[in-house]
């Protein structure tokens, strides 16, 4: 898959998965392991491009006796989201549009 | 593997990150190997799920960004910069009267040279007054029936009004090279 496009759908991805309460590294991997492999280099990179463009907040919290840290979404992140959903409808025509051109040479 | 060697092999290998970086992601793998053995792994089994060391170390260098590596390496070692703090401030003592005293050498020497041109302009001036003076003298002993001393008084008229012109264009000479002068040392330091 072409990088930019890919990076973009990651950083979407990340974001969907602490949408809907903050949550933490590992479960953010495990969350998101049905629909993409995410090892934890890309997923550190990923979080720490969306936290320097405010997309979402870090937080260290205390659980069992150690600090864990907490992803919380922003409105800027939700936004994101949103802009994601209006870009997919164009892309979805691209697509078809590329398909579409590919048939007569089947 | 247990945690703690995983964590400082990967260290090691990371020792061209900047420090912050390289502990912040120390810390996020340290905390991804604790929440999988609280999700029922052994410590061995986590480490192992997050890779080798030399596989999670070519990871990171391959998605930090050139520009971080560079600057680690181009910004001196923190125990070189204590050293130099440290004999900075021992040596201050010395440092600082010999910095001030050489300042104060160039300061009065340029100073000088601005004297220099002021007195050639104040014998300039003198001239141009002894000059004038010389003049009125001729004037006077013309009228009061002194043509000898009038002769005179012309000449020396005459020898005051041709050196403050020669003077002049010396005035003019040394004013330009202490100008050029300044402008040199300006350019040289702007240069550095």
């Amino acid at each position: 898959m072409d990088g930019q496009l890919k990076r973009g759908l990651l950083d979407v991805c990340v974001l969907a998965a602490i949408k809907d309460e903050a949550s933490y590294g590992y479960q953010i991997i495990k969350d998101l392991k049905p629909y993409v492999a995410l090892s934890e280099s890309t997923l550190y990179t990923i979080l720490k491009r969306l936290e320097a463009e405010k997309s979402l907040t870090v937080k260290a919290a205390e659980h069992g006796g150690r600090l864990r840290k907490y992803y919380a979404i922003t409105d800027r992140g939700k936004q994101r989201i949103e802009e994601f959903r209006n870009d997919w409808e164009a892309l979805l025509s691209i697509y078809q549009f590329i398909t579409k051109e590919a048939k007569p040479s089947e | 593997m247990n945690k703690l060697d995983f964590l400082d092999a990967l260290r090691v290998k990371l020792s061209d990150l900047p420090e912050s970086d390289r502990e912040e992601r120390l810390a996020f793998y340290g905390e991804m190997i604790d929440d999988q053995i609280e999700d029922g792994l052994t410590e061995e089994d986590a480490v192992a799920a997050i890779g080798t060391v030399d596989d999670v170390a070519a990871q990171i260098h391959a998605e930090t960004p050139l520009l971080a590596i560079v600057k680690e390496k181009i910004t001196p070692k923190r125990s070189l910069r204590t050293w130099e703090i440290v004999l900075l401030v021992l040596g201050a003592p010395l440092w600082i009267p010999l910095l001030i005293s050489t300042l104060a050498v160039v300061l009065s020497v340029y100073i000088v040279m601005w004297a220099v041109v002021l007195s050639l302009y104040a014998a300039d001036l003198a001239l141009a007054i002894s000059a004038l003076g010389c003049a009125a003298i001729t004037v006077v002993w013309l009228l009061t029936g002194n043509p000898l001393g009038a002769g005179c008084a012309l000449g020396a008229t005459l020898v005051c009004a041709g050196l403050t012109i020669l003077l002049f264009w010396g005035c003019a000479f040394a004013t330009k090279g202490v100008v050029a002068l300044t402008r040199l040392l300006r350019a040289r330091r702007r240069k550095r």
